[in-house]
């Protein structure tokens, strides 16, 4: 009975493992999409990733990659005051993160449709 | 806002901010900004009464480990210039992002046995102090089970707590 334990946290573990690699390198664009068309504050963007199940990120471990998107130059910000609370500090798309989701946007088609090719999944999409 | 719960808040951002030392000083300032904004901001849009809403938004933030080991990760690679405290065992080894929530799974196992551990060594203790009193023996068996009882329950938190983390990464190796 403990080894079975033992063999669920294992898959658990793994689980975890593969979302937090698929996550690596794409969460940041989900990021850039999201102030595309529109300037949205710190909270509204980790909350609404947060959401997801899928993408299984912690709130707080994406302030930390919105620093670096605007360490980057990707992204803009600005603080701003609230009708109904403290100042928001709200994000904006630089140009260089408009060409960054735009590589990205063809990247990844390409990149998906292979994976899709190799794996065989495919079909179901 | 009632004063426990600013303490409660003030909290987890020291404890964040013990574990963000290795980061250069505005990113870490930055972080604990933004932190504190969002933790203001749910407040207000949520309209937190109870420490337990608030509890709640804390642990939707995460835990001070996960997000410290976030800051790293995106921060390049930096590393914890203060390697030698023994924060650093709470950071996962580059390129295993995963490895914060996996030792939290395992750590459990090894608190249980910490604890397990620690009653059974009062335990005998308690026997063997019975034991060599002897004398009356009315008194010896309530003695018998009063005499672990108490000290149990304060022990038993704090050594788990110190026997934990150590123990957590190589039970996240031996896979």
């Amino acid at each position: 009975m403990y080894l079975a334990a033992q063999g669920t946290l294992l898959r658990m573990a793994e689980g975890a493992q593969l979302a937090s690699g698929l996550r690596r390198g794409t969460l940041e664009f989900c990021v850039l999409a999201m102030v595309e068309y529109e300037d949205r504050y710190g909270t509204e963007i980790v909350r609404r990733l947060a959401e997801e199940k899928t993408l299984a990120a912690t709130e707080g471990t994406i302030y930390p990659l919105l620093s670096r998107l605007r360490r980057g130059g990707l992204m803009d910000t600005k603080w701003a005051e609230s009708p109904n609370g403290p100042p928001r500090r709200y994000y904006s798309l630089t140009p260089s993160g408009r060409s960054a989701l735009a590589n990205f946007r063809t990247e990844w088609v390409s990149f998906r449709l292979t994976v899709d090719r190799l794996v065989g999944t495919g079909e179901i999409a | 806002m009632k004063p426990n719960q600013t303490d409660l808040v003030g909290e987890y951002l020291h404890e964040v901010e013990l574990r963000l030392s290795g980061l250069p000083l505005l990113q870490r300032r930055e972080l604990l900004a933004d932190l504190a904004a969002h933790i203001e901001t749910e407040r207000a849009e949520r309209n937190v009464q109870s420490d337990g809403e608030l509890i709640e938004i804390l642990e939707r933030l995460g835990s001070p480990e996960v997000v410290a080991a976030a800051a790293y990760e995106e921060a390049g690679g930096a590393r914890p210039a203060a390697t030698a405290s023994a924060q650093a065992t709470y950071l996962p080894p580059p390129g295993m992002p995963a490895a914060p929530a996996a030792p939290k799974r395992y750590g459990w196992i090894f608190a249980a046995l910490a604890a397990v551990g620690v009653v059974v060594v009062l335990c005998l203790g308690g026997a063997l102090a019975t034991f060599r009193s002897e004398g009356p023996p009315e008194p010896a068996s309530p003695a018998e089970y009063a005499t672990p009882a108490d000290p149990t329950s304060p022990a038993t938190p704090p050594s788990a707590a110190h026997s934990a983390p150590p123990a957590t990464p190589p039970s996240a190796r031996t896979p």
